[in-house]
């Protein structure tokens, strides 16, 4: 047993000295890394860690953190019926758009993929437009206006279908469903344009070879051919939609105002606006975030290791 | 590729070609046997179908018309009974009933054979053996309605602005206005010429953050992922690693600590705290990298054997040889740096950028509608525009953006 562990241990330093040299040999390397590295850990690591750090405090900007163990955590779930909503309206919203975006995102990318070229820029173009021109989505308030002369109103009232115009983004009834339809017509983003462009990748000869094999229509040549010649563009293209599904606040927040009616449209990252930026309770939203993190990172590890499956 | 496949062999072979057609079909693919011409001639077909249009557009105008002067009899029928008796009023309105169903069964003809007419010219020349044509009338009809409800709101948004007062406020509303106009645009000029900060300053003020934003995220963002790609050294791996994990996270997440961070360094209500986090974007740099690894390594080798120190090898190979990568993650930069608020960490009006200005007149509620949606086009315009122009480039780097396992 002693042995077998200073063999360990010697080992261990092995590769450590091993690194240490390489390290060393390879100084130039980390001199390019440095800029990105030293910001990337000021804005993005940094931050995350102490964002787990406040969540155990009380914070309020003015005083110093005052730690507090879990009590963040327990108001949270317990007595916070509002976060609850908002979790609820999170994963609502996340269930809906992040398949659905996804899904709609690569089947658009596959049917433009047979277009001729120029028809397929102008569909790119079309598709990838409404997720590049945010602040675009502010139309959706002339369009789902409440009285009589918003457009989807007036329709309605035109074809008879209602006899006095809805309150499309007070009524709580309706507000989760437009920022549905809203988040859904802005999903074709990154992932979007990844698949197009991993479409036009896919070896031709992978095609003839399964023309040959008895691939008898589309959705066979889909499964058995492309779909596993594009597990890198779909996993890159998973990340992305989880990251948009999940991170829904500007939608609900221009649209159905803030706080929205009774509060159905308030999402984890509102919530976590309200308590950071309005409230000034860094603990508390710190808390939030947390539980975002995790709840991202579970996610993602989820449908990572379901679609390494696809195809095989 | 180490994951084993389910055997393709399996399947049954196409019952509906024969062996030797399959065989044809390859010879022709490896071009052994000569091509077939094109069934379809293209411009011939064109020219068809456009004279095809154009006589069902002169039998819609000449049903409209006799529509017209019936309708015009009609509202003064005395003129015309005296002239030509009863029974003549009376079949004039029979026959309006026969022009209108002409007109409905016209539009009918103009949509069907319009439709089909696209679709034959969508053909490749060399069709797909196993491809249906009913599957592809299918999928290019939803994908025709598809694109239509995608660009709806854009064009309603583009529209709007263009739209003089009273017609905005219409009942029933239009989607295209009557009488376009710019006047909206004019308004938010003399809007934005009252506010007591000028509206160039907040132009400027966008225009550099985005610029110099951009252009240091480019150059660190570049460094950072020629290391990564090509070099193996400790630590290397790990850090891209977490790179990717940081894909995941969006500004607000982060907003609070970083507020707190920013206030330590004393950079709050600079335009550093816009831009410094800019420079860290993780999507820039993973793209960056992925697309790096495609570069040969034989290319580094020599220029090392030729005693090119790094620095010389990243700008003068390495560089110019991942331009399309550039215009990638400028458009990511740009489009996120131009649609920067920055209301959480800027205070000073005079710092303020455009987007934040351009949404207070947004907030301005029912009585700026027109302003808002002239607005919204100024916004939207630029990224699109950029994306519009680079698109082929950036597809070129998005075809490496996978994420391998």
């Amino acid at each position: 047993m002693q042995s077998l562990l200073s063999k360990y241990w010697g080992i261990k330093r092995e590769s450590l000295r091993y690194n240490w040299d390489k390290a060393r040999r390879m100084k130039v390397c980390y001199l390019f890394l440095l800029p990105y590295a030293v910001l990337f850990i000021t804005f993005v690591i940094l931050p995350i860690a102490t964002s787990i750090y406040y969540s155990f405090t009380y914070y309020n900007i003015l005083e110093a953190p005052r730690f507090i163990g879990f009590q963040n955590y327990i108001n949270l779930i317990l007595q916070d019926e509002v976060f609850l909503t908002a979790v609820k309206n999170t994963f609502v919203i996340a269930v809906i758009t992040g398949p659905i975006g996804y899904i709609l995102s690569f089947l658009f990318a596959w049917f433009i993929n047979e277009l001729p070229r120029w028809l397929r820029t102008i569909a790119v173009i079309v598709f990838y437009s409404p997720s590049i021109a945010s602040g675009a989505f502010a139309v959706f308030l002339i369009i789902f206006r409440g009285d009589a002369y918003g457009f989807l109103n007036s329709l309605l009232l035109q074809f008879g279908l209602i006899d006095a115009p809805l309150l499309w983004l007070l009524d709580p009834r309706y507000i989760l469903p437009v920022v549905i339809i809203v988040s859904l017509w802005m999903s074709m983003g990154s992932g979007f344009l990844s698949f197009v462009a991993g479409l036009q990748g896919v070896d031709r000869s992978m095609y003839e070879a399964g023309y040959v094999d008895g691939i008898r229509n589309r959705w066979q040549e889909l499964y058995f051919i492309t779909l596993p010649s594009m597990k890198p563009m779909l996993l890159f293209g998973a990340v992305m939609s989880i990251t948009s599904a999940f991170n829904v606040s500007d939608v609900p927040r221009a649209l159905a105002g803030y706080p929205s009616t009774d509060y159905a449209a308030r999402t984890i990252v509102t919530h976590l606006f309200d308590y950071g930026f309005s409230r000034f309770e860094m603990g508390y939203a710190s808390a939030i975030a947390t539980v975002l993190f995790l709840i991202m990172i579970l996610c993602n590890k989820v449908i990572q290791s379901a679609l390494r499956k696809v195809g095989t | 590729m180490s994951t084993k496949k389910k055997p393709i062999t399996k399947i049954e072979q196409p019952k509906t070609q024969s062996r030797a057609a399959q065989l044809h079909y390859l010879a022709q693919l490896r071009g052994e046997v000569e091509e077939e011409k094109p069934k379809l001639n293209k411009k011939k077909f064109l020219i068809i179908s456009l004279i095809v249009l154009l006589v069902l557009a002169a039998g819609l105008v000449f049903c409209n018309i006799q529509l017209n002067n019936i309708e015009n009899i009609n509202l003064n029928p005395a003129d015309y009974i005296a002239e030509k008796g009863d029974k003549a009023l009376e079949s004039l309105n029979s026959t309006a009933s026969l022009y209108m169903l002409g007109r409905v069964v016209v539009i009918a003809g103009m949509v069907i054979y319009g439709f089909f007419a696209f679709i034959t010219l969508l053909q490749p020349k060399r069709r797909k053996p196993n491809r249906s044509f009913w599957g592809d009338l299918g999928i290019y009809t939803l994908l025709f309605i598809i694109a239509v409800m995608m660009a709806f709101p854009l064009v309603f948004n583009v529209a709007a602005s263009l739209k003089p007062l009273d017609e905005l406020f219409r009942f029933p509303p239009k989607v295209f206005p009557d009488h376009p106009t710019l006047d909206n645009f004019s308004d938010l000029i003399v809007t934005m010429g009252q506010s007591w900060v000028p509206f160039s300053r907040y132009l400027i003020n966008t225009v550099f953050i985005t610029l110099v934003g951009t252009l240091g995220h480019v150059i660190i963002a570049s460094m950072a992922a020629f290391v990564l790609a090509k070099y193996d050294f400790p630590g290397g791996k790990t850090f891209f690693g977490v790179v990717v994990t940081a894909l995941m996270f969006t500004g607000y997440v982060t907003g609070i600590p970083n507020y707190v961070i920013m206030s330590k360094m004393g950079i709050i209500d600079t335009y550093l705290a816009i831009i410094l986090p800019a420079f860290a974007a993780p999507i820039g740099l993973f793209l960056m990298k992925q697309f790096m690894e495609g570069l040969p390594n034989a290319l580094i080798e020599a220029a090392h054997l030729d005693g090119a120190g790094e620095m010389r090898i990243f700008w003068s190979i390495v560089m110019p040889n991942v331009k399309p990568a550039w215009l990638t993650i400028i458009i990511f930069s740009v489009q996120s740096l131009w649609n920067a608020n920055g209301a959480t960490v800027i205070y000073t009006e005079s710092k303020k950028t455009l987007v934040y200005a351009l949404q207070q007149i947004q907030a301005g509620g029912i009585a700026r509608t027109g302003q808002a949606a002239a607005v919204a086009v100024v916004v939207m315009f630029v990224p699109i525009s950029i994306f519009a122009l680079s698109q082929s480039r950036i597809l070129e780097t998005m075809a490496s953006s996978g994420l391998k396992d």
